[in-house]
């Protein structure tokens, strides 16, 4: 057997030094990384590792002028599995599928599905939510949320608008001020492995979310419902499609009511209504017929919706004609029951025709022939021009998303016939809220205001209050001309063809109107009226507008009564008491 | 430890067994059985839903290879190649034949995992022939040169060596490169230790080197480790080193603290295998792991304590053997952690998940303290 001789062992040697030396170098080359490169790849490392985690943040409330919550935020949960921390899958199963309601094999199937994290349900209510939590159960997660609330559910459904999943707005004011209303979400930074499951306690960083501001409207919640409560009962009596009333206070543009009846309920905006509903109840609906349908729901008519104005476009016809001076209220006028323009032969409502008359009986008869002769007297220049003053060209510049804007005739193909048919509101379209706005700057003083419902931005973080300004146009009518108009729209409720609306011990002036809608001969009409009071100092303009009624169409017969009955109420809610005098 | 002679009063003489050697192996299987649990318990607990799976499979091993350690230590080691009573053949020769056997068939019917076969499955256990190949490996070398010492002094002694052995590290290198360039590693370290002449060596060591070079430049298998080697952040076949690399740097000084690495969550794939290193870093830092490679190099410098100590060629030889294989695995899993080589697959001795290596490296250990053990050292008065 050989010996281990000296020559070995210096070799044995010799190769232990050079394991070593390469140890010295690897050594080395150790503390290069973890020294000088510690810095660079820690940080890439930690860029690696961190997810950020949005904490959401509560949407402002929208309150209505005297402070009535009418859009809220009611705190849910959702509820979410985690595979790999669970530890007693049955118990889990068992508890998730009885407290949330869920059968047994769907929670079963995400609870044994094999992913990082797994959604049970979203939009638990909290207390349900809270029950689960005290279980302490392993691998279910809960993280809370915010989903929006409508206390007063259809409430001017189709203004105030709703939020969708993520708690942005849709429709309505929701979408118009969400900016406003949107908070700024807060972030967690947490530490994810990578398997983006989160680890417990290891937040690192955490952004606290800002709340969104709340916004305080000029809508009256008690005057809207009790609009809504008009609306509904004349659509029930008259077997109407649809009924539009706006309440505003002409001063300033501020809308107390809009209502679009029927309205659909805010907490459930994707499901239809019944009346609509029972349209469809035989139609296999695909999802785009659904999905019309449902934005048709959603419109809101009074802002969307054009129509021909019919009579009650009077008032802006005998306005320009008063600015121009070309009638005075003592004018005489014939109606033979038609007049002749150019070719065609434009008839009066009253077939006899209304013989002779002055001017003020004209207006309070709503007599056709008598608003041609001055339309024509003004001529379609100055007519064009007052309608560009009575901002009838443009968007009334409502706060609300979707309004639509006046048809009009190119001024240049206007002729004489043209002119004679707008002069009592035929032939052209505008939307409810135009007539309104133009009609507001004629009894006010003269100033065109910009209808809103918008007043104050309220922060939730300092309690600072900004109110919201808007547009105001001065004199677009005279005083002189507004006060002459005040007087003959009081005389048409007192004593014309508004006479429906009057309403002892208060000042109200109003015109009717009932257009036809196109086609013509359909036998459809829209049946309107648009009243103010006090007379004298309009503090409140409504317009109501019936559509297809059934049976009795005119404007004076079945909207005009709707004014008294609205502003019997109204009127001393806004502090505007009867007069003694005036009672008998 | 010059104390060996054994030419002093026999009275005076006793027995000598390395204790230092077997508690540095007995703390370093501990620690490793500590950072398998750190690296593996979240891994284990997401596939297995019990965060001990891989720590239990390796403590079990572990714990069989230090039984089977102690005895060996306990034998003679001249033992291995002395012929067995019945069938007349050394034991070094039969393991020889043995591992061909085993690596024939685990190339033919052997289980794939990673796109290689290294597997044999037997029952739940699943055993890796490449690493019996090992002690193979250095005993029969240890065998073939005692046989004829004096031919290793010219290069036709190193080739006759190398022919012997041929077989066995051929056999490995077909399905593991890593591995098979270990065990040539062995095999020429144990040669130069038994040859009084070393200018061949440096002449063949350069030769191989531009063999392994060659080599890698001519399998794109390879030359493709080495592209990633070089853009390892950019590569995509670099992405498990470079989350090693982030785990080292991320370590910095002082660690993280035991059990607080991020990349072993999943991260870094498979972090309680060859990857351990990094995690090791991360979790205890610069300091740790300096401290870990300091007790390696004082294992390694135990064995080659022993080795010089030898009472027989063959102790040396096998001592020698033992201590390069433990160093170049060292040496090259941490190396490739650190990105200072191309990646190749070696695992962290003692460290790294693997029972069929824990075993192996424990037999080994209790071979070389069978060694100690044959050292006859007097007793000072």
């Amino acid at each position: 057997m050989n010996r281990n001789k000296t020559y070995n062992k210096k070799n044995i040697f010799i190769i232990t030094c050079v394991i070593l030396v390469v140890a010295f170098i690897l050594i080395t080359r150790l503390s290069y990384l973890m020294i000088f490169k510690s810095e660079e790849y820690g940080a890439r490392a930690q860029a690696l590792h961190e997810r950020e985690r949005a904490i959401k943040a509560e949407r402002g409330k929208i309150i209505d002028r005297n402070g009535i919550e009418i859009a809220i935020n009611k705190p849910v949960c959702t509820i979410s599995v985690i595979h790999s921390q669970i530890k007693e899958p049955e118990k889990v199963i068992k508890i998730l599928s009885d407290e949330l309601g869920l059968s047994e094999d769907r929670v079963r199937k995400r609870v044994e599905k094999n992913s990082s994290i797994e959604r049970i349900k979203s939009n638990v209510k909290k207390e349900d939510a809270d029950r689960i939590r005290e279980m302490d159960l392993k691998g279910v997660m809960i993280d809370e949320d915010y989903k929006r609330f409508y206390p007063y559910e259809s409430l001017a459904s189709k203004v105030i608008g709703f939020t969708g999943s993520d708690n942005q707005g849709i429709i309505g004011l929701e979408v118009k001020y969400d900016n406003i209303l949107q908070g700024i979400d807060g972030t967690i930074l947490t530490l994810t492995t990578a398997y983006g499951v989160e680890i417990e306690n290891a937040a690192e960083g955490r952004i606290e979310p800002q709340s969104g501001n709340d916004l305080r409207i000029s809508l009256d919640v008690n005057i809207q419902q009790y609009t809504e409560q008009i609306a509904l009962k004349v659509m029930e009596a008259k077997s109407v499609n649809n009924v539009k009333i706006i309440v505003m206070n002409p001063q300033n543009g501020e809308i107390y009511a809009m209502v679009n009846a029927p309205e659909f309920n805010l907490n459930d905006p994707y499901k239809m209504i019944d009346e609509i509903e029972s349209e469809y109840i035989d139609i296999d609906l695909t999802e785009q017929m659904e999905s019309d349908i449902l934005n048709n729901m959603w419109r809101n008519a009074c802002i969307s919706d054009t129509y021909e104005p019919g009579s009650a476009f009077k008032i802006i016809t005998t306005a320009s004609a008063f600015e121009e001076n070309v009638v005075t209220v003592d004018d005489t006028f014939f109606c033979p029951g038609y007049k002749r323009v150019e070719d065609r032969i434009i008839r009066c409502h009253k077939a006899g025709g209304h013989g002779s008359q002055t001017f003020v009986e004209g207006i309070k008869n709503s007599c056709n022939p008598v608003f041609i002769e001055i339309g024509a007297r003004v001529g379609v220049d100055k007519t064009y021009e007052y309608y560009e003053k009575f901002g009838l060209f443009n968007k009334t510049g409502i706060d609300l998303p979707g309004e639509a804007n006046s048809i009009m005739h190119k001024k240049e193909i206007i002729k004489a016939v043209e002119l004679a048919t707008m002069s009592f509101g035929q032939s052209f379209q505008i939307t409810p809220l135009q007539l309104m706005r133009s009609t507001s700057a004629i009894i006010n003083g003269g100033y065109l205001v910009t209808p809103h419902l918008g007043v104050e931005v309220i922060s939730k973080e300092n309690n600072n209050v900004r109110k919201l300004n808007y547009d105001i146009k001065k004199d677009v009518v005279s005083k002189r001309t507004s006060d002459i108009m005040k007087d003959l729209l009081e005389q048409v409720v007192s004593d014309g063809t508004g006479r429906r609306a009057f309403l002892p011990g208060f000042q109200i002036g109003g015109k009717t109107a009932t257009s036809e809608k196109l086609p013509r001969r359909s036998g459809k009409y829209i049946a309107s009226f648009i009243g103010f009071a006090p007379a004298n100092d309009p503090q409140v303009i409504a317009l109501v507008l019936i559509d297809e009624p059934k049976g009795m169409y005119y404007g004076g017969v079945i909207a005009a009564p709707l004014i008294a009955e609205l502003f019997d109420n109204v009127l001393p809610y806004l502090g505007v008491d009867a007069k003694e005098e005036t009672q008998n | 430890m010059g104390r060996t002679a054994g030419e002093v009063n026999k009275n005076r003489e006793r027995s000598y067994y390395d204790y230092s050697l077997l508690f540095l192996t007995l703390f370093l299987v501990c620690f490793g059985l500590i950072m398998i649990y750190s690296t593996s318990s979240y891994n284990a607990l997401r596939k297995y839903g019990d965060a001990k799976h891989y720590f239990n499979r390796q403590a079990l091993l572990s714990g069989l290879g230090i039984l089977i350690m102690l005895f060996v230590s306990r034998m003679d080691y001249r033992l291995l190649f002395k012929k067995i009573p019945i069938i007349r053949f050394r034991t070094a020769t039969v393991l020889y034949f043995v591992c061909i056997l085993l690596q024939t068939y685990v190339i033919v019917f052997g289980e794939e995992r990673y796109g290689a076969k290294r597997w044999l499955e037997i029952g739940p256990l699943s055993f890796q022939p490449s690493e019996l190949t090992k002690i193979a490996v250095i005993l029969f070398t240890a065998f073939i040169i005692n046989l004829h010492r004096e031919r290793l002094d010219k290069f036709t002694g190193f080739l006759r060596v190398s022919f012997f052995i041929a077989p066995l590290i051929g056999l490995v290198i077909v399905e593991d490169f890593s591995t098979g360039l270990v065990l040539v590693v062995v095999m020429v370290s144990m040669c130069f230790v038994a040859s009084k002449k070393k200018a061949y060596f440096i002449i063949s060591g350069l030769l191989i080197l531009g063999l392994g070079v060659g080599f890698i430049l001519l399998a794109s298998f390879r030359s493709s480790r080495v592209l990633a080697w070089i853009n390892v952040e950019s590569d995509p076949l670099g992405y498990q080193i470079l989350q090693g690399l982030y785990a080292i740097a991320s370590g910095g000084v002082f660690g993280k603290g035991l059990g607080e690495s991020m990349q072993k969550l999943g991260f870094i794939p498979e972090s309680h295998n060859d990857m351990i290193f990094s995690v090791i870093c991360e979790e205890l830092g610069l300091f740790g792991a300096v401290s870990l490679i300091l007790i390696f190099i004082l294992l390694i410098w135990r064995i080659f304590v022993i080795a010089i100590n030898a009472k027989d060629l063959y102790g040396g030889l096998i001592a020698a053997g033992i201590l390069s294989h433990i160093a170049v695995q060292v040496l090259i899993n941490i190396a490739v952690v650190t990105n200072s080589i191309p990646s190749t697959g070696i695992p962290l001795p003692f460290i790294s998940y693997g029972g069929t290596s824990a075993v192996v490296l424990l037999i080994e250990i209790g071979i070389v303290l069978s060694i100690s053990n044959q050292i006859k050292i007097s007793r000072p008065m």
